[in-house]
């Protein structure tokens, strides 16, 4: 009974964090833009635009390509899952999230960049020109972070002693000092640069552009339509939320519920959020002041990034 | 209280000469007080090389038969190229390419020079020395771009560059020699004193130690020319005007050797010999290379010198590897005799630039014809300076290569040997091409000033009679060698 | 101070050094880059205060405030007035790109982690193990020398080495005796002065900003 009841509040932990993700990802990309607007004196649209524009889009009709496979159909639901997938098992509001264990940093990572590998496929389904040159461009910019990430990872790892994500959470909780090494704070600059080009931020991707020489993201989802496209910004923007929740846990683990109990998790879930929102409207801010950089100097930013990582690790180890 | 005048005397000429500014009797001042440097280094010669060390200032200032031979060298050599100064400032003045203003600089420069030098060989202390090396690296700044042509400038920048990158590496090597001493005596007192270090050598920790000879064989190393880092050499020494050429090559490179062989000595209390010979063996023979290949197509005659400096410093880095008794006195009076021989041919090479206003080999012809004087100091010169007797450089080149077969570095010998023979033909072809000839019809012979030539045939009959007698260094050379060997 | 915290202030002094290392080769615009290196030159200090007050070393911490004058404020200066020659103060083109640099200052670190394992094992203390970090930064400006084409880009390399040495010398001795300190830093500052002079002059006679502009003497 006992064990009955502790699989239960795991599968309902599960599915509080996934629905606040879901939830929070279409939210922050509107409190992103009103910063956005405010700053640029409009006014701009009400904050829960998106979650309309999303409810509008699944409403309508699903145009597909003629020549397309099941691949370009299969993308967008493959990119929900993988974030459904970790954003279950990963510390957001707790530090026991159920599969804890199971929840390693390198695994969570990498199985969330699959999302972009398929949203790639997806896009070169179609055989576009578009298409194709967004997923180009989109490839080469992965395949300049990934080394950044799983240095920073390591990095991280090395300092903690583990890859696990629940640990490296609770670490940071039982020592602040780890947190202001300076193993710790590189490797997090690093993932942030991660994130940003993850995610199709300025300075590496416009967001609202539709120029096509500048565009990355916007040309590979370009095909898409109704209940496909709605289901790629509610992946897209879940994704964002789930890897700076990532990122503000092990930055400021502070609020993360530590013990059981609805109470904690309740305190757990709303610190999250407000984080995360804290988060996203400084890069918003971040985003006002920044021009996107021309695609040729990306591999000096992410360079950069990859470096950073590794005089985190670099440190990790002398300071060990 | 000797050491402390000896520093004072030139420091304070030079505060004479900013005081009055230029002229010619100041010039003269210069160059007394730099035959009172080369009194006041035999003096300390005499009372040091049969006896312990001078110390002065609580150890600040130590003199050994080393550091007296060094201050020997500096006092020949300077005294000629001080005296040769005044010749050239008022040519530069006469011809308008310099001002009063200008000259004043250049001798007080020159006097900060010769005394920074002087305190590098007898600081008793590894830091000061490192000081003194810097600041020689500084003054001489100014000196290579007193001309302050293109050519002298971009010289004046790889060389400030270079250098102290270099010599920011010896700092890092000195440091870790501290903190290898800091270890060595438990935390006890510890100091940069040279004595205190080698009472400790045994006991220094050998990894550190081998990192810190590296760093300082790279770092003073750059400063004495050895390839890799002799980059700046040829340049510096072409551009810089020819009494500076003479201190540079003649002097400031071995007194940057010096403080490598007293750095040699505390290494190989630590680690044996092994290690020093091997880093000195590779930069010797690299620099014997570049050396050669440089001078068979050398088109310039500053330049073919410059490269001669770093072929010799090279000789001088094999013979310090075999360090033997009798290799470090060789390689002691190769110090003095290429600093002679290469200051009379960089003086000379300067009165040829002066008057033939070219530096380039093709343009020069003839030179025995037209200019008998000059052109037969040029030609002793390069006689002494490519080892044939019976100047000292025959000597102890001989010693230095006889030392390397003994110690087993035959190979070594051998192959410097080839080298050597390559350097030979290469120069003798050049000088060749410079010095003989017919006069063209219709020149009269010129006359060189008795001012140049006088001192520069001094000196090499110095040379000359230092490696047929080499009986007033002999013990000197003896006990120098016995201060870095154990 | 705690030991703690004390190790932690040093960690991040430590780590603020090689970062504006690394941030010098990342950035193009030399102003940037001479920021960078006032920065460095603060953190510098930072280290020797952190350690003068640790150890109660009254000469440390007097020497770390010089350093944060002479190296966060005076030096920066006079490498900015440098600057102030040059119209377009980019480095447009370094013998190697940006991206390839950054990835080879991640290889120095490496090397200069392997390189002083012996120096680290023999000063044992907990300061001692950032030494690495000393020897990455000089290694790093090494770098930025051989493949910086600016004259000030140079002049900021050479600054790089010397702060990475004085890191070095600060963590592994707590600084050398105080007249070698004092000649050592004197002696880089008249450098730089000697060097803002030279590309003063080369500057407005000549109209040479580039050093690749300087090639007339070679064999």
């Amino acid at each position: 009974m006992n064990q009955f009841a502790h699989f239960m509040t795991q599968v309902l932990v599960a599915v509080v964090q996934v629905f606040a993700v879901a939830v929070g990802g279409p939210l922050l990309l509107g409190l992103m833009r009103k910063v956005r607007s405010r700053l640029e004196g409009r006014v701009g649209a009400p904050i829960h635009q998106p979650l309309l524009d999303v409810r509008k889009l699944f409403a309508k009709q699903r145009m597909r390509p003629r020549e397309s496979s099941w691949v370009f159909g299969a993308a967008p639901v493959v990119l929900v899952a993988t974030v459904v997938a970790v954003a279950a098992v990963s510390p957001l509001a707790t530090t026991h999230p159920p599969l804890g264990q199971s929840s390693d940093f390198f695994a969570v990572v990498f199985v969330l960049l699959l999302g972009s590998v398929v949203l790639a496929l997806g896009a070169l389904d179609t055989g576009t020109a578009f298409g194709g040159m967004g997923s180009s461009r989109s490839m080469t910019i992965g395949a300049l972070c990934e080394p950044a990430l799983l240095v920073a990872i390591l990095a991280m790892a090395i300092s903690a002693r583990t890859s696990n994500l629940p640990a490296l959470v609770r670490v940071g909780l039982a020592h602040p000092a780890v947190i202001a090494s300076p193993a710790r704070i590189l490797a997090l600059s690093s993932f942030l640069v991660v994130i940003l080009a993850e995610s199709g931020r300025l300075p590496v991707d416009n967001p609202s552009t539709h120029l096509e020489l500048t565009m990355i993201h916007e040309a590979m989802v370009l095909e898409y339509s109704g209940a496909d496209l709605g289901l790629i910004i509610v992946g897209e923007s879940m994704r964002l939320v789930f890897l700076l929740g990532l990122l503000v846990n092990l930055l400021v683990p502070w609020g993360v519920a530590e013990r059981p109990g609805v109470l904690f998790f309740c305190v757990g879930l709303f610190a999250l959020l407000a984080k995360v929102a804290v988060a996203g409207v400084m890069i918003a801010i971040f985003e006002v002041f920044t021009a996107k950089m021309r695609l040729f100097r990306l591999p000096e930013l992410l360079a950069g990034g990859f470096v950073l990582a590794l005089l985190g690790a670099v440190t990790a180890v002398v300071a060990r | 209280m000797l050491a402390f005048i000896l520093l004072l005397v030139p420091l304070v000429t030079g505060c004479v000469a900013a005081a009055v500014g230029w002229r010619r009797w100041v010039g003269w001042l210069c160059t007394a007080s730099l035959g009172f440097v080369l009194v006041t280094g035999v003096v300390l010669a005499t009372r040091v090389v049969h006896r312990p060390a001078l110390s002065e200032f609580s150890g600040a200032l130590r003199v050994d038969a080393l550091s007296a031979f060094m201050v020997i060298v500096i006092g020949a050599i300077g005294l000629l190229a001080v005296c040769q100064s005044v010749r050239y400032l008022e040519h530069e003045i006469s011809s308008g390419h310099s001002s009063t203003r200008r000259a004043t600089l250049y001798a007080v420069l020159v006097q900060g020079f010769i005394t920074t030098m002087l305190l590098a060989v007898v600081a008793g202390n590894v830091g000061v020395m490192w000081v003194a090396v810097e600041a020689t690296t500084i003054i001489t700044t100014f000196l290579v771009g007193y001309r302050r042509t293109r050519g002298a400038l971009e010289a004046s920048w790889k060389y400030v560059i270079i250098c102290s990158v270099g010599i920011a590496l010896a700092f890092l090597g000195t440091v870790l020699v501290y903190l290898a001493a800091l270890h060595a005596s438990h935390g006890a007192h510890a100091s940069l004193e040279w004595t205190s270090l080698m009472s400790v050598a045994h006991h220094l920790d050998p990894g550190v130690m081998r990192l810190a000879l590296a760093l300082l064989v790279l770092g003073y190393g750059t400063k004495v020319g050895l390839a890799p880092m002799h980059s700046w050499l040829p340049d510096a020494h072409s551009q810089a005007p020819a009494p500076v050429s003479a201190l540079m090559s003649g002097v400031l490179l071995t007194v940057a050797f010096y403080v490598l062989l007293r750095f040699k000595a505390i290494a190989d209390g630590a680690l044996g010999v092994g290690f020093s010979r091997t880093l000195f063996v590779t930069a010797g023979l690299l620099s014997l290379a570049v050396a050669a290949s440089l001078l068979l197509s050398q088109r310039d005659y500053k330049r073919m010198l410059a490269y001669h400096s770093v072929e010799h410093m090279g000789l001088i880095a094999l013979g310090a590897a075999a360090g033997t008794p009798l290799a470090i006195a060789a390689v002691l009076l190769h110090v003095l005799g290429h600093g002679l021989a290469k200051a009379v041919l960089f003086l000379a090479a300067g009165e040829i630039l002066l008057v033939e206003g070219t530096t380039e080999i093709d343009q020069v012809k003839a030179l025995l014809a037209r200019r008998p004087a000059l052109g037969g100091v040029f030609a002793f010169g390069l006689v002494a300076l490519l080892g044939l007797p019976p100047f000292s450089l025959f000597i102890s080149e001989l010693n230095m290569l006889r030392a390397e077969v003994h110690v087993g570095l035959g190979w070594v010998a051998a192959v410097s040997l080839v080298l050597m023979a390559v350097i030979f033909g290469s120069v003798m072809s050049h000088g060749r091409h410079m010095l003989f000839g017919a006069r063209p019809d219709g020149e009269p012979v010129h006359k060189s000033p008795s001012l140049v030539t006088v001192p520069l045939i001094g000196a090499l009959v110095g040379c000359g009679a230092i490696g047929v007698l080499a009986w007033p260094l002999d013990s000197l050379l003896r006990a120098a060698a016995m201060v870095v060997v154990k | 101070m705690n030991s703690a915290t004390y190790l932690s202030f040093l960690e991040i002094a430590a780590g603020l050094v090689i970062l504006c290392a690394i941030v010098t080769l990342w950035r193009r615009s030399l102003r940037a880059i001479v920021r960078a290196l006032a920065v460095q030159g603060m953190a510098l200090g930072v280290v020797a205060l952190v350690l003068g007050l640790h150890h109660h070393d009254d000469v440390l911490i007097v020497v770390g405030c010089l350093v944060v004058g002479a190296k966060g404020f005076f030096i920066p200066t006079l490498v900015k007035r440098v600057l102030a020659n040059e119209p377009m103060s980019r480095e447009t083109s370094p013998l190697v790109n940006v991206p390839a640099s950054l990835v080879g200052a991640g290889a120095l670190t490496f090397l200069a982690y392997g390189a002083t394992r012996p120096v680290v094992a023999l000063v044992s203390t907990s300061a001692g193990r950032l030494i690495p970090l000393g020897f990455a930064t000089l290694l790093i400006g090494f770098f930025s020398m051989v493949v910086r084409r600016k004259a000030a880009s140079q002049i900021v390399g050479l600054l790089l080495v010397d702060n990475g040495i004085a890191l070095v010398a600060f963590l592994a001795t707590a600084g050398v005796p105080l007249l070698v300190e004092l000649g050592a830093s004197l002696d880089v500052l008249l450098v730089v002065v000697v060097l803002r002079v030279l590309a003063v002059q080369l500057w407005s006679k000549f109209a040479v900003l580039d050093l690749d502009e300087l090639q007339e003497l070679h064999d």
